[in-house]
């Protein structure tokens, strides 16, 4: 039985919500960037490197948002050592201890493919920097673009189970999907994230935006085929994610704005001719501002 | 040997008395006052109140680690009518949803088997909170950490019971050993039943894993607030990863669908 009394935790949209938005755009876009480096994809090399570009940075500001969250910021360390048995610790029944190790690991391997895009591009110019890459490139890439594509799908997908991981109503009732439906959103995003920088940049080919469109669209239709599941698993209990305020978010913000309106001109756009820059800069916002209003609610709603 | 409480309520009498001595004992600060002056009105003006029966608190936090409540029920004239007061606080869950979510093993078990937050430990990150299926556990603003009942953890490893059981005036709070108390429970039980009292039952034997701190109700737990056979969130943790790994495999296999090389006629055709 769901418990009638639990506490929220009063966690602020725009610490939580937000990281779980952002860690999923980086974790998609470099899913993404690996894995067309595994798969030797020479041609669409310009997708890699947008990937790892746009990952690394924002992976940093995730970790700003965490701690700014916390009680008490400056014991943030003690996520990874428990002073009284002076050893690290990580607590493997609680997706946010694991959850953080994971967020370590892959800043550190989309910090080492954001490097070897910089020295690709010759724009290495720090003498220290050189030499790291230097000494790191005698692993080869494909090693830590397998481990992190791991650990990013891991990052997108955590967040999600921490929150089905809680007595709370609406978390608990969503068991087990918002884990899944982050991972989708997270691609679907990562996706809409390099189509956009790409499109600023001037760096794409009708090619590789066509092949990210098809992608995006797949991921949109897991996404928004995992949302229904979800609302009948929930029952009663989705009610305050379909009424209210967070009703608004999630049905307009999401489901409407986010994924079927993209959805819909994504796919009349792959319709021969082929869509225009506006139109795929269109899409790409429309997305990224549904995985935004798809955490916001979903966070949120879960602690009214 | 785990140390814990037995909580009969069918002699509590609401007098709140483990409430008072909980705060006095540990220190916790006093609830805004009940009454308070406003301009313009020589008597004081009511405030503050939960409108819920005698109930002061409404519910637990960082600040009030026991909760009485008062459950009134009456028939629609209000001709007959029963009221229940039943003495809440942490269960300390043998298998505890805040110590199993805590990342920074703030929250730990001592050997008394009591569930206990190291204030030097914790950082606040507030998952334990929503991860107590029994909404024990709260944040301190103050502090920047997270404060619940202790099961007076000072005093139980000092040889004394806790402040609350100490205070109960009625005994409807009893301190010991777990397996003691249940044999004291146990017997209550059979009382109250072969006096009529049908519906009397004990909450807290199975539920989380065994609750250290258990109670004897004379109505359905959800009367009295409890969760009927609450899961621990963690008991569903793999099966929630293991369905996240699957769509992760899904969405990795529409990415080699989507990016994989195309056949002639494809290239051709561009």
């Amino acid at each position: 039985m769901i418990s009638p009394e639990t506490q929220a935790p009063h966690w602020e949209w725009y610490y939580i919500a937000m990281y779980f938005y952002i860690g999923g755009i980086a974790a998609g876009a470099y899913f993404i960037g690996s894995l067309l480096e595994l798969l030797n994809r020479e041609n669409l090399r310009s997708i890699s490197k947008t990937a790892y570009y746009i990952a690394f940075p924002l992976i940093c500001i995730t970790p700003i948002l965490l701690i700014a969250d916390l009680g008490r910021p400056f014991r943030f360390w003690h996520l990874f050592f428990y002073t009284k048995d002076a050893a690290p610790y990580m607590n493997h029944t609680s997706p946010l201890s694991v959850g953080t190790w994971a967020l370590l690991v892959f800043g550190g391997m989309s910090f080492l493919s954001f490097v070897n895009v910089l020295a690709e591009d010759g724009r290495l110019t720090s003498p220290g920097l050189k030499k790291f890459h230097v000494l790191f490139s005698r692993i080869p890439h494909k090693i830590y673009a397998a481990i992190g594509s791991f650990f990013g799908f891991f990052v997108a997908g955590y967040t999600g189970v921490l929150l089905n991981t809680t007595a709370r109503p609406l978390w608990e009732a969503t068991d087990p999907l918002v884990g899944s439906l982050f991972v989708a959103s997270a691609a679907s995003t990562g996706a809409a994230a390099i189509v956009l920088f790409m499109l600023n940049r001037k760096a794409g080919t009708s090619e590789t935006f066509g092949r990210l469109e098809a992608f995006d669209r797949v991921a949109m239709i897991i996404e928004i085929a995992l949302i229904a599941v979800m609302l009948v698993v929930a029952g009663k209990y989705a009610a305050p994610l379909l009424t209210g305020f967070y009703g608004v978010l999630f049905l307009g913000g999401t489901v409407l704005v986010g994924i079927l309106i993209p959805l819909w001109l994504n796919w009349k756009g792959f319709k021969p001719g082929a869509a225009g820059g506006s139109m795929a800069t269109l899409v790409a916002v429309l997305v990224l501002f549904g995985g935004l209003m798809l955490r916001i609610s979903l966070v949120q709603a879960g602690q009214m | 040997m785990a140390k814990g409480m037995f909580v009969d309520t069918s002699i509590c009498t609401g007098c709140k008395a483990c409430q008072v001595a909980c705060k006095e004992w540990n220190g916790l600060p006093g609830e805004p006052s009940h009454f308070h002056k406003v301009p313009n009105r020589p008597y004081p003006v009511a405030f503050n109140f939960t409108g819920n029966s005698y109930d002061n608190t409404g519910q637990l936090s960082a600040t009030d680690w026991r909760h009485v409540r008062f459950i009134e029920q009456f028939n629609e004239n209000r001709t007959e009518g029963r009221w229940f007061f039943s003495s809440d606080s942490c269960k300390h869950c043998t298998d505890a949803g805040c110590l199993n979510a805590c990342p920074v093993k703030a929250i730990v078990r001592t050997d008394m088997g009591n569930v206990f937050v190291q204030q030097d430990v914790c950082i606040g990150c507030k998952y334990c909170i929503p991860s107590c299926p029994y909404g024990v556990i709260n944040f301190s603003e103050k502090t920047g950490t997270v404060h619940k009942c202790t099961l007076c953890n000072d005093r139980i490893h000092n040889g004394l019971g806790t402040a609350c059981a100490k205070a109960c005036p009625t005994g409807s709070i009893s301190f010991g050993e777990v397996s003691e108390l249940k044999k004291k429970a146990d017997a209550r039980l059979s009382q109250l039943k072969g006096l009529g009292f049908t519906k009397a039952n004990i909450y807290g034997y199975d539920e989380a894993g065994g609750l250290n701190v258990f109670y004897l109700f004379m109505d359905n737990p959800t009367v009295y607030g409890q969760p009927l056979n609450p899961i621990v969130p963690q008991r569903r943790l793999f099966k929630s990863a293991a369905i996240t790994v699957v769509t992760a495999i899904a969405v990795a296999v529409a990415a080699l669908i989507s990016f994989r090389e195309r056949g002639m006629k494809k290239e051709t055709e561009k």
